[in-house]
């Protein structure tokens, strides 16, 4: 009548296979991931014009102008100019008019991206040595190693300041 | 008669087996990682570019809050005309500020806020169509924007 009670244990489940199975799923992640690093030079627009405001009056001796023309080749007041010496030149005329100073740039429209991408490296080239020099004079760092307050005090101190418009013809 | 003593008695238990119970928990922690980290492309690119170099490139920062748009020929055509593509559209090029809005519609305010377009421009490109995707960016308020290239000479 009374039946003995099996003392057995609840066998344990076996995991040995969620191992495998969360590989597969991380293997899946890992390749559909997209690691690639989006690269560039991050630069700011103005905004859109308007049409009542004039445009702002700058003096012609705080004016940096650099022209770049259909074949790709760079001037700065009429005399042409490899993308060296332009570095040379404008990192001169920042460094004597820092807070002034306008960088105006005027662009074939048949110059090809690749010369105006190499135009504004060598802009980023310039200003980034600019503010590394000046966070070594006030910081003793390199200007990466800068917190973010103290790189606004040097993006102030050497503010960018270009305008850009198309070549008229 | 019996074997002779080691003179270093060797202990003869067994190893015992290795406790795999966490490798699961492990390897989903990884995978959790990766879940969370990657940032699935969904558009399809329909042109093709390719990028200049330059040695100034930075690393672009929020993944979150990105625009991209492509110009380039369309890939596989031979013709040599260019296009301009929105995230996954093909658009005209005046219609790119209505497009980029479309787009930053779909994106978290948060988001809207700190828009970044990456514009991935094949080389060749002639700035005169650049100039005119500029401004198109400039009349719809996105104004970071990031010359994607190369690092390298």
């Amino acid at each position: 009548m009374f039946r003995k009670r099996h003392s057995q244990s609840v066998p344990q489940l076996n995991t040995t296979s969620t191992a495998d199975i969360s590989f597969m799923l991380l293997i899946f992640f890992l390749v559909t991931s997209s690691m690639d690093t989006d690269k560039g030079l991050l630069r700011q627009l103005p905004p859109p014009p308007v049409e009542e405001v004039k445009p702002m009056e700058v003096q012609q001796e705080h004016v940096f102008s650099v022209n770049l023309d259909a074949q790709g080749q760079l001037s700065c007041e009429g005399a042409l100019l490899t993308h060296e010496q332009l570095e040379e030149k404008m990192r001169s005329f920042i460094a004597n008019d820092r807070t002034e100073h306008v960088v105006s740039l005027s662009v074939d429209r048949d110059a090809t991206y690749e010369d105006y991408f190499r135009l504004q490296n060598t802009i980023v080239s310039v200003y980034h040595s600019l503010r590394d020099a000046e966070a070594r004079r006030k910081y003793h760092c390199s200007y990466a190693a800068l917190s973010s307050s103290q790189r606004d005090a040097v993006n102030q101190f050497i503010p960018q300041r270009i305008s850009e418009q198309e070549q008229q013809r | 008669m019996r074997k002779m003593q080691p003179m270093f008695r060797r202990s003869s238990h067994k190893l015992p087996g290795l406790n795999l119970a966490s490798m699961p928990d492990l390897i989903f922690t990884v995978l959790f990682f990766f879940m969370i980290v990657t940032h699935m492309r969904q558009d399809e690119v329909h042109l093709r570019y390719d990028l200049p170099a330059g040695t100034q490139v930075t690393k672009l920062q929020q993944k979150s809050a990105l625009i991209t748009v492509y110009i380039g020929p369309l890939q596989g055509a031979a013709s040599k005309e260019y296009h301009v593509q929105v995230n996954g559209k093909v658009v005209a090029v005046a219609d790119v500020a209505k497009a980029v809005g479309a787009e930053r519609q779909k994106l978290s305010v948060e988001n809207q806020e700190r828009l970044v377009v990456s514009m991935k421009a094949d080389r060749k490109t002639p700035m005169g169509l650049i100039s005119d995707v500029k401004k198109e960016l400039q009349k719809s308020y996105a104004l970071k924007i990031n010359y994607s290239g190369r690092e390298g000479e």
